[in-house]
């Protein structure tokens, strides 16, 4: 089997896919989730305070896809460290934890909170979480935010920390220089697109968040692209995410230069997906004679 | 309202009254769709379902011997208190679904069964008894009581009710402590992606895939429950 490991944004991993957040939980509570192959999981978003998530309807598909909003529901920090770090701690892949904030200074305390607590290897910032009132999105698309609340985690862990972009952006390059500038170690490029449904029954929004995250085979091109101009923008390493459903997917992003990739979407469907993804990408790179994953061939002219 | 069966031994093997399987197939819709388990035989199981869009059109357009993806037993299922004596199943339409399989256990706990379906008219009614006394209700009054259901139901020891969620708010106003299985948007199924929230009336919400879809009746908030499905899905 070719070498599929992996150095990304200051960790070493055994393998290139990755588990999305909010698309595994926090890994422990659902038996049929494949941990097999994951070179690293990155867990359901957290706030520092526990959050009820939004009101049904959460979710509605759409053409080769589906909307959310489930509006970041989870415990808070505290049960965080208390439930499910210990058992991260164990794990022979590391855990990076999706932090949320209404403000940079709150994004700092998640960081400086989680910092040094056993089974928390790392720090995915989301700053492009569509589904919540206050933060988010509003930070992903503003480049001074954006490096503001990087800046804050930063100074306060030597962890890696990584950053979620937003799509939803004129020049996903301007934002990704910005966070690389305020000492962000990868990027994971993308959250997903702001998008709506509308009920002809109801005559109103399908979701009662009125407007949802798409995800998805429908938004990988887009992903693809937007995954691309990042990695052609920094010099840190870019994590591929968005409508991956098999190796080949998979393998789109990283010739397009990003560096390891996220499944999420497609867990929903298939439990074992990571795992397959992973496979699949391994036997690729054997059938065409490359002995790591290192050998495959880039597509990343520079800027 | 047409019935499809599946060979599928470990879930035939283990599935309990109430609870699921969510259903992927070649060319089918992104997500998976999820089906109450209708009966279980030996190595087969059955589900109940109505043609309302294009995912239930393809399964039913399948031949004998097609294969399908059957992700399951899913959900928690109807506990069928020791100690009771007698039941009472009141359906809705395709809420009938979980009801055979707790006929047969509530049977086999030495249960007195009695069947409530109800529908809008006769010819949309179950028929459902395996030889168990029956009640019947229909809006027209074209068959049994004019009238719900629910209102048409007896007392029992016990109350199970699957079906449309307006109905099961009334099964929740006449019997708070009863037993039903709800309708919800799903997304996975396995209790990760939180898209089958459930309005809880102590606050929050939990995932009808997971914590459900079997509720205590008054548990549940049922005016923030949504009631109507842009695409029917019996779970």
């Amino acid at each position: 089997m070719p070498d599929m490991s992996v150095e990304v944004g200051g960790l070493k991993l055994r393998g290139p896919v990755l588990a999305a957040s909010g698309t595994f939980g926090y890994g422990t509570e659902v038996p049929l989730l494949e941990r097999r192959a994951l070179g690293a999981m990155v867990s359901k978003g957290i706030f520092l305070r526990a959050r009820a998530g939004t009101a049904p309807p959460r979710i509605v598909e759409t053409p080769s896809g589906m909307l959310n909003a489930i509006g970041l529901q989870g415990p808070g920090a505290e049960a965080l460290i208390r439930d499910y770090a210990p058992k991260w701690a164990e794990w022979e892949f590391p855990v990076l934890v999706n932090i949320n904030g209404e403000s940079a200074s709150e994004y700092g305390e998640m960081a400086s909170l989680l910092d040094g607590v056993p089974g928390v290897a790392g720090f995915e910032i989301n700053i492009s979480c569509p589904n919540v009132e206050q933060g988010g999105l509003y930070f992903g698309n503003d480049p001074r935010a954006a490096a503001a609340v990087t800046d804050a985690v930063r100074k306060r862990t030597r962890l890696p920390v990584w950053v979620k972009l937003t799509p939803m952006v004129s020049d996903i390059g301007v934002i990704a220089r910005a966070v690389e500038s305020a000492g962000a170690d990868a990027l994971c490029a993308i959250n997903t697109f702001v998008g709506m449904s509308i009920d002809l029954n109801a005559y109103g929004p399908r979701l009662s968040f009125r407007t949802g995250g798409l995800s998805g085979p429908a938004i990988r091109p887009l992903a693809v692209h937007l995954a691309h101009q990042a990695a052609r923008a920094v010099h840190i390493p870019v994590i591929g995410i968005g409508g991956i459903t098999k190796a080949e997917d998979g393998l789109e992003f990283l010739v397009a230069g990003c560096t390891a990739i996220q499944v999420g979407t497609a867990t929903f469907v298939n439990p074992k997906a990571v795992a397959e993804v992973h496979d699949g990408i391994a036997a690729f790179l054997a059938a065409r004679g490359f002995s790591s994953l290192a050998e495959l061939p880039r597509y990343l002219p520079r800027d | 309202m047409f019935v499809i069966g599946m060979r599928a031994p470990e879930v035939a093997a283990t599935v309990r009254a109430g609870q699921f399987v969510n259903l992927a197939w070649d060319s089918g819709p992104l997500l998976r769709r999820p089906f109450s388990v209708y009966r279980s035989d030996g190595d087969n199981i059955e589900i109940v379902l109505k043609a309302v869009g294009g995912g239930t059109e393809q399964l039913l357009a399948m031949e004998v011997g097609d294969r399908v993806s059957c992700l399951g037993p899913l959900g928690r299922g109807f506990r069928l208190a020791p100690g009771a004596r007698s039941v009472v199943l009141i359906s809705g339409g395709l809420g009938v679904a979980p009801m055979p399989l707790a006929a047969r256990d509530a049977k086999a706990a030495g249960m007195r069964v009695t069947w409530v379906h109800g529908a809008r008219t006769a010819a949309e009614l179950c028929a459902e008894s395996d030889g168990e006394k029956v009640v019947w209700a229909t809006d027209d009054g074209s068959r049994g009581t004019a009238g719900t259901a629910v209102a048409a139901a007896p007392g029992a020891d016990l109350v199970l009710a699957c079906g449309p969620n307006r109905m099961l708010a009334a099964v929740a106003e006449r019997w708070p402590d009863a037993q039903v299985a709800v309708e919800t948007y799903m997304g996975c199924g396995t209790g990760v992606c939180l898209g089958c929230a459930v309005p809880l009336r102590r606050g929050g919400y939990d995932r009808a895939c997971t914590e459900g879809p079997v509720y205590r009746a008054a548990d549940i908030d049922w005016p923030a429950l949504p009631s109507h499905l842009p695409y029917a899905v019996t779970a």
